[in-house]
């Protein structure tokens, strides 16, 4: 899932801004979330880093929330969009009940807002959970469809035809956030 | 994201890469998993079509395609046409015509004569799917089979597959065992010496007996259809003596518990013909488990293949 | 269009019997009789020239297997299209199956269609009688009728006779008229639904094959009752390698037996058969490689003694259905000598003289007509071929009605100019 043609333009976030933003996640998360049944679900694949990270955090302070998986693909409402990126599918993981569970889904960026539309009909056949919020390390704005964030790790402000990729030490080779420039001749796939 | 060039059709096994073999089984696990939840169904095909085409019966295929494309949300068609209403091979090019017009995103396709799936797929923009055409081929059948074996041998490469019956015949042989072969898995084929032809693959061993089968070890016994309306008396004396020569009976099903081995079919069984009750019950049958990938497979092969009337 | 003496300027004739090339200019007068060869001769008054320069003169070609589908099925062919399409091939004269609509099984019928062939036909056509009423393979057909028409051979074109006992009748009564007994050797119980050569290429088309035995058992009976009956036999469109070898045996051991290979059995296997592709559906089938090969030593040894392209028109409507469903066969009479040099005498493998032989001299023998050959005294009957030229086989190159050909979409070398037939010149348009 490396995007190795991508031309970096500009550093938004080293890895110690991104440890620093996912603390103040992490924060934010405990206090408003105290007392209540949490779980989490990553969506793939860099929500599923994000989640496990702040989860990480969170149990070193003594609270534990179990992490699942989403993968989205089949939800997208781009399908005919496919072109030449024939998506391939990861197993979604949701080892819990959703059921009377405050759940939080991750992702690594809002843009449009349409991946977090898909991944919420992609939750709610997994069961019915009894609060859904959604947790993003970075919101860079232009927002489709009326779907906000409730835990921001940083806001920033973006053109319309720019991307923003977060990497993770864990999927990718150089760890941060970036405002880089696409190969000639890819479609950007709304985030 | 891969570098797969997107396919319109699924004709045949031979057609296919490695890569793309192993998109559709990778992505058909993700597809199994949906059945474990209470909302089976996805909506990527939300408002696509699929059309059902069979000429020739087969309520087990059809369904099963009918459910894959249910539980990706698109509108099924079942279109089956009995053969006596056919002018034969004639009004094809008429049908097509008549299908272009229902604007189906996919066609899934029976048809008694060979190389029939080819000719639409020629013809439409849609998306064509081979259920089935003469002896030729029957990808999705293999596929499922694969999935099979790769279940319960995640390490499946050397692993060693014998396919018992008529090979001359049959379609589902052609294609698994290509397929079998393409995966590097051993091929071997037991039958009467009129079933098993001279010009099969050159891969496939041709073993003459059960004994020789349980010596060869095999990790998996893949039992074919006895056609009987078609071959009693032509080609084997009679459907009694196939039972002897060439079924699965509790003799033989004592082998196959001491290899350990596993037992496939198609589907579906004559019991007492080419497997006994017992062996039905056999703790190894991969029979219903081929059912349930079956769906799985046929989802992601639905999933994989690009229709010419997709918008982009 | 005959009203005009020619002079073939600058050409180059070639022979049955040699290799060797005659560079000379050939004159053909006004009532179209050959009336000089020379080199350097000078242009009559009123004559038309016509520029040979490069070119070859090579006498028609004659076809003893060809199906004109009129009557009964005008749609897949006529005899006037027919005709323009053996023109076209640089095929002078032709033999026509009875397999019309009625099939030719009388003396009548015989009559009805040589009128036709009159009337219609530019070339000599002769039309062959059938072996058995209406094909059918149970009663004998009205032999004594048919002879008093002059019909060249019987046949029940690709049909066998399959019961041995009427085959051996059909062979007893035609040795007293001395007609020629033609067999399409099959035999249906072995080729059954069958659709292509059996072995490795059905399997993997998962098509009924059509063995190779089902040939050579055909081959072995019917030279069986050829010796046994002393009838003269000839053997259509042989396939295979050990069905050669049997007719081998049989003229060494003196049966009157004489045998044609197709140009598609020759230079093409069941390996050039794609993607289900009708074209190359035939009946014998396609058979391997290896039985090309020895088919090609067949005719230059002269175990194969004549050539035939089995021109059996289909239309592309009824060759676009399924490989199983579609009928077999091929045009042949435009592409035959295309091919034939493109693969055999362009490569060195044979020279003219062998095609001349093998599909000018041997096939007019064996129905009784005497050869052509390019000389003085003699009526024209010549195609002008440009061996630097090459032809991309299309639809529109075609005059047959049927565009139905293996060799569709092929680049051949060379090219035939035109073809001369008497006092008339037919010219390929540029």
């Amino acid at each position: 899932m490396s995007d190795t043609g991508d031309i970096i333009r500009e550093e938004i976030l080293s890895p110690e801004g991104i440890q620093e933003a996912i603390a103040v996640m992490a924060r934010d998360i405990a206090y408003r979330c105290a007392g209540d049944n949490v779980a989490f679900i990553g969506i793939y694949t860099r929500g599923v880093t994000l989640a496990r990270r702040v989860a990480a955090v969170l149990k070193s302070q003594g609270l534990e929330y179990p992490v699942g998986t989403l993968d989205i693909s089949l939800y997208r409402d781009d399908f005919d969009n496919r072109g030449m990126d024939l998506p391939r599918l990861e197993s979604s993981d949701v080892p819990f009940a959703l059921d009377d569970t405050r759940v939080i889904i991750f992702d690594e960026v809002i843009f449009t807002g349409r991946t977090v539309r898909a991944a919420l009909d992609g939750l709610m056949d997994y069961g019915r959970p009894a609060k859904i919020e959604l947790a993003v390390l970075i919101d860079r704005g232009h927002r489709e469809i009326p779907i906000q964030p409730d835990y921001v790790g940083k806001k920033i402000g973006t053109n319309r035809d720019q991307y923003v990729k977060v990497r993770f030490h864990e999927d990718d080779e150089r760890e941060g956030v970036f405002i880089v420039e696409k190969r000639s001749g890819q479609t950007p796939h709304p985030a | 994201m891969s570098e797969l060039n997107p396919r319109k059709d699924l004709l045949d096994i031979e057609s296919l890469d490695l890569e793309e073999i192993e998109y559709v089984l990778e992505n058909a696990v993700p597809f199994k998993q949906l059945f474990q939840r209470s909302v089976k169904k996805v909506p990527t095909l939300r408002g696509k079509t699929v059309l059902n085409l069979f000429y020739e019966p087969s309520t087990r295929t059809s369904s099963s395609f009918e459910v894959a494309a249910n539980r990706m949300s698109a509108d099924v068609t079942n279109f089956t046409i009995s053969s006596s209403s056919v002018v034969k091979g004639e009004s094809l090019l008429d049908t097509i015509e008549t299908l272009q017009a229902m604007r189906s995103d996919y066609i899934v396709i029976r048809h008694q004569a060979a190389g029939v799936p080819g000719i639409v797929a020629k013809h439409t923009g849609a998306s064509v799917i081979n259920a089935g055409d003469g002896y030729h081929a029957h990808p999705t059948q293999a596929l499922l089979d694969a999935m099979t074996i790769r279940e319960v041998y995640p390490e499946y490469k050397g692993r060693k597959v014998v396919i018992v019956g008529d090979v001359l015949h049959s379609r589902v042989a052609r294609s698994t065992s290509t397929l079998l072969n393409k995966l590097g898995i051993e091929v071997a084929v037991l039958g009467p010496g009129s079933l098993i032809p001279e010009g099969r693959h050159e891969f496939m061993t041709r073993l003459r007996s059960w004994d020789e089968v349980f010596d060869w070890k095999p990790d998996a016994v893949y039992l074919l259809r006895v056609q009987m309306e078609r071959q009693e008396g032509q080609f084997f004396p009679s459907i009694a003596e196939y039972h002897k020569m060439y079924g699965m009976n509790s003799q033989r099903l004592v082998r196959m518990r001491e290899l350990g081995a596993y037992l496939m079919h198609p589907g579906p069984v004559n019991r007492g013909v080419e497997i006994t009750d017992e062996a039905m019950r056999y703790e190894r049958s991969l029979i219903s488990t081929q059912v349930e990938n079956g769906i799985a497979v046929r989802m992601a092969v639905l999933h994989w293949l690009k229709p010419e009337t997709d918008k982009d | 269009m005959g009203e005009v003496s020619r002079l073939f300027k600058n050409g180059r004739i070639a022979t049955a019997e040699s290799s060797e090339l005659r560079e000379a200019d050939v004159l053909v007068d006004v009532a179209g009789i050959i009336t000089a060869i020379g080199t350097g001769l000078s242009t009559p008054e009123g004559a038309e020239v016509i520029d040979c320069a490069g070119c070859l003169l090579v006498p028609g070609m004659f076809d003893v297997h060809v199906h004109s589908r009129e009557p009964g099925d005008e749609h897949k062919e006529t005899l006037a299209t027919c005709a323009a399409a053996a023109l076209h091939g640089g095929v002078t004269g032709v033999v026509l199956m009875p397999d019309t609509s009625p099939p030719v099984d009388s003396g009548n019928l015989v009559k009805s269609a040589m009128d036709l062939v009159s009337e219609v036909s530019p070339i000599p056509m002769f039309q062959s009688g059938c072996l058995t009423k209406g094909r059918q393979g149970s009663e004998l057909a009205g032999f004594s009728g048919m002879a008093s028409r002059g019909v060249p051979m019987l046949t029940d074109a690709d049909r066998t006779v399959s019961c041995p006992d009427l085959m051996r009748r059909c062979m007893e009564y035609a040795r007293d008229f001395d007609l020629l007994v033609t067999s399409h050797t099959d035999t249906p119980a072995l080729s059954k639904a069958g659709v292509v050569n059996e072995g490795r290429v059905s399997y993997r088309f998962g098509l009924p094959g059509i063995p190779a035995i089902s040939q050579e058992i055909a081959i072995d009976r019917d030279i069986l009752v050829a010796a046994h009956t002393g009838a003269r036999l000839h053997l259509q469109q042989l396939s295979t390698a050990r069905g050669l070898e049997s007719v081998r045996r049989a003229k060494e051991a003196g049966t009157k037996v004489t045998c044609e290979v197709s140009p598609h059995h020759l230079v093409l296997s069941e390996l050039d058969i794609k993607d289900y592709n009708t074209h190359f559906k035939f009946n014998p089938p396609l058979r391997s490689v290896e039985d090309n090969g020895a088919l090609v030593q067949g005719l230059i040894d002269g175990s194969i003694d004549l050539i035939a392209c089995d021109h059996a028109p289909h239309t592309e409507f009824e060759k676009s259905s399924d490989f199983g469903s579609a009928p077999f066969g091929a045009a042949g009479l435009e592409t035959t000598v295309l091919v034939l040099h493109d693969r055999f005498i362009r490569a060195g493998v044979f020279g003219w003289d062998l095609l001349i032989q093998r599909y000018s001299d041997a096939p007019r023998k064996l129905i009784g007509q005497k050869p052509v050959a390019i000389s003085e005294g003699t009526e024209a009957e010549f195609f002008v071929f440009d061996p630097a030229a090459e032809t991309t086989i299309t639809r529109d190159y075609l005059r047959t009605k049927s565009p139905v050909s293996p060799f569709i979409g092929e680049t051949l070398a060379g090219a035939i100019r035109g073809t001369t037939l008497g006092a008339a010149w037919y010219p390929h348009e540029a």
